[in-house]
């Protein structure tokens, strides 16, 4: 089995990372020749979110070299957190190019070791120091356990419904002050939309019943494959009045909201009572470098 | 818009008007007011021709009040609820009568209402470089202060340099109240008793729009204390920002704050080394601070102290006024016979307005402590 690669964008894997740190303590990251999958999709998380990406390795690595007995494919369990602070060192991710990083003209390099028995991934940056102009060179492991073939079949993406609607969410971090606000006022939100562009975000409470709405948002038709969605035509004539919504825990949402770091292009579906689905493009649309694909279930309905 | 399955519209579409209905082009104004007296979780509103009165309360010792005039608004239609059939009667310029039968009443959970004010992210406090103040300037020391405090800001100083203080309040309130950004309208609409308050919020361009319904309860009793002005045993006007660093820097263990107010020196002493007018003094497990302001019209511009009085309060419920002082430009503050404390704290209107005084207040009432030294 081996392994390396070296990272070009180390600000989008940076953030790629940033954006599903805050999920779950360990999550599973896969290598194949072409794509790099991040799969964060534990059940003990509240609110039950899931995250499936795919980012095609040239998008973030350059010279990639993989082997393994299984199809040229590793699979590994890491922490993401531990995954961030070693790119920290080389990753410039505040977006103003007055950077006050440590590092620059950096050249980052990761692989497949054993140190100690012990599987890491193992990060060398190379790099001038910003403030004497020396050259710097960082080494970080990050611990790993490979999994294995046949446990990395066992991960299978949720079931979902053809969506009903689908809707290009507004700017995440205005999205997110708003959420936050109603974070405050309730644990449950739901979340309406309809063809005509209009979203809606409600909470209802004993002390309060508040409605969030966007008008003028565009419905992209989702013709070709996104994520593993099967393809979905819009065929049959609806309504485009028709609002379709789904309850769902606001935490589940907020935590989708961190990935505001890195999209520039984020389109919800929602399947009516059933789930929400995001998916959060890395680069723009129309030549996607990869997507973020996070799956929020619906909690218990009662209401809509 | 109101949402068409809403009690709401239902109510619209009858011919009874609202009892009150107020629009506002933004709303950050409003929120500051609001935050002013938002120490306590549910509040009393009180509509009137007039304008709003918003009052808190806390242990039955402390009383906050807002006061928002009718005038902060861009629009303000009050209908009483009794004379519903009449509504032009009360948009007569002349409100000077304030009869308790016309008024509106309600409680309503403040912080709810906070956050729907700011459900856009756009009214809420900007404090950042406040509390980066305060820790600058934070009490570290142990032991007596000495009351002179050379290093201190405000009120300490007797050869006042009051210039660079003043910078920084008015590029405070510029955060708040600045020209630039984008500015959030709301309306306000309450249909009366048993119906919610409704707000409605939106940001000036093309963006969202919140509907917020907040539940509105049946007006509690709430406590009342009366200052009796004919009995005033100190009266004091200063800049607010001198009473906020003076709060920011008392020792934190304190539990009481003692206010001690002198008359003034006799004739012909040089006013250098007079007895201070006003002085805070708190005293806490790990030391004690005590804050003297100087006899200068550049530090109390007013100064009403016949006798000399000293009453102490809680320390916890003076540092509830902390909030307000963080919008206020200039603040009252006057003790009566039974020490009963009154401050004062003048809100900056965003914009003055000709013919109008739309400076709304808040103000704070609490009682001393018994059994004091």
């Amino acid at each position: 089995m081996r392994f390396r690669a070296g990272i070009e964008s180390v600000d989008t894997f940076y953030k790629i990372i940033q954006a599903v740190e805050k999920l779950q303590k360990r999550c599973v990251i896969k290598f194949t020749e072409t794509d790099l999958h991040i799969i964060c999709a534990n059940d003990v998380n509240e609110g039950g979110i899931q995250v499936w990406s795919q980012i095609k390795i040239p998008s973030l690595f350059n010279d990639l070299r993989i082997q393994s007995n299984a199809n040229n494919q590793i699979s590994m369990l890491l922490s993401p957190e531990a995954l961030l602070s070693a790119l920290r060192s080389a990753a410039n991710p505040s977006t103003a190019s007055t950077s006050n990083a440590v590092l620059h003209q950096v050249e980052a390099v990761m692989r497949l070791a054993k140190k100690n028995d012990q599987a890491v991934l193992s990060f060398e940056i190379n790099g001038l120091s910003r403030n004497a102009g020396r050259y710097v060179r960082v080494n970080h492991d990050v611990r790993i356990e490979i999994m294995k073939p046949q446990d990395v079949q066992r991960l299978s993406e949720p079931m979902c419904p053809e969506p009903d609607v689908h809707v290009l969410l507004p700017q995440l971090t205005k999205l997110r002050a708003v959420v936050e606000r109603l974070r405050s006022l309730s644990d449950t939100v739901a979340i309406r939309a309809n063809r005509s562009g209009r979203l809606e975000f409600s909470v209802r409470t004993d002390s309060v019943s508040t409605d969030v709405a966007w008008t003028g948002l565009s419905n992209p038709t989702m013709a070709k494959e996104g994520g593993s969605q099967e393809p979905s035509q819009i065929s049959q004539p609806h309504d485009p009045e028709e609002m379709f919504g789904v309850l769902i825990s606001v935490k589940s949402f907020l935590q989708f909201l961190n990935s505001h770091v890195v999209s520039t292009t984020t389109i919800a579906c929602i399947c009516q009572n059933h789930c929400m689905i995001l998916y959060v493009y890395i680069g723009e649309v129309a030549d996607a470098g990869g997507v973020l694909t996070y799956y929020i279930p619906a909690m218990v309905d009662d209401t809509s | 818009m109101p949402r068409s399955d809403s009690d709401v519209s239902d109510v619209q579409e009858q011919d009874v008007p609202h009892v009150l209905s107020a629009y506002v082009h933004d709303v950050r104004y409003f929120a500051a007011l609001l935050r002013g007296v938002s120490f306590a979780k549910m509040a009393s509103v009180t509509i009137m021709d007039s304008g709003l009165i918003v009052t808190t309360e806390e242990a039955r010792t402390l009383l906050g009040t807002a006061y928002i005039f009718a005038d902060i608004f861009d629009e303000y239609t009050y209908n009483p609820p009794s004379q519903q059939q009449l509504p032009s009667q009360s948009q007569s310029a002349d409100s000077e009568r304030e009869n308790e039968e016309l008024n509106a009443a309600f409680d309503i959970n403040l912080s709810v209402l906070l956050e729907c004010l700011n459900i856009l992210g756009t009214a809420g406090p900007t404090t950042t470089n406040l509390k980066t103040n305060d820790k600058a300037h934070r009490f570290h020391g142990l032991g007596q202060g000495d009351g002179g405090n050379d290093n201190e800001p405000g009120p300490s100083k007797r050869n006042g340099r009051k210039d660079d203080k003043d910078v920084a309040g008015n590029a405070r309130l510029d955060q708040y109240f600045g020209g630039g950004g984008k500015k959030t309208g709301m309306r306000l609409s309450y249909a009366g008793a048993g119906y919610p308050l409704t707000l409605l919020i939106a940001e000036e361009a093309d963006g969202p729009t919140a509907t917020c319904e907040i539940t509105t309860f049946d007006p509690e009793p709430r406590l009342e204390l009366p200052f009796d002005a004919e009995q005033t045993a100190l009266r004091i006007i200063l800049k607010s920002s001198w009473l906020r660093d003076a709060l920011s820097e008392l020792e934190p263990s304190c539990e009481k704050v003692t206010i001690v107010g002198n008359p003034p020196p006799p004739e012909g002493r040089v006013p250098r080394t007079s007895t201070p007018r006003l002085r805070l003094k708190a005293v806490g497990n790990w030391g004690s601070t005590e804050m003297d302001y100087p006899n200068d019209r550049e530090v109390l511009e007013a100064c009403d102290c016949p006798v000399a009085v000293s009453f102490s309060y809680k320390h916890s419920h003076l540092q509830k006024a902390a909030r307000a002082l963080q919008t206020s430009t200039k603040t009252s503050l006057r003790i009566d016979q039974d020490g009963l404390l009154s401050l004062q704290f003048l809100m900056p209107s965003p914009r003055a307005r000709p013919g109008k005084s739309a400076n709304a207040f808040v103000e704070f009432r609490c009682m001393a402590l018994e059994g004091d030294d």
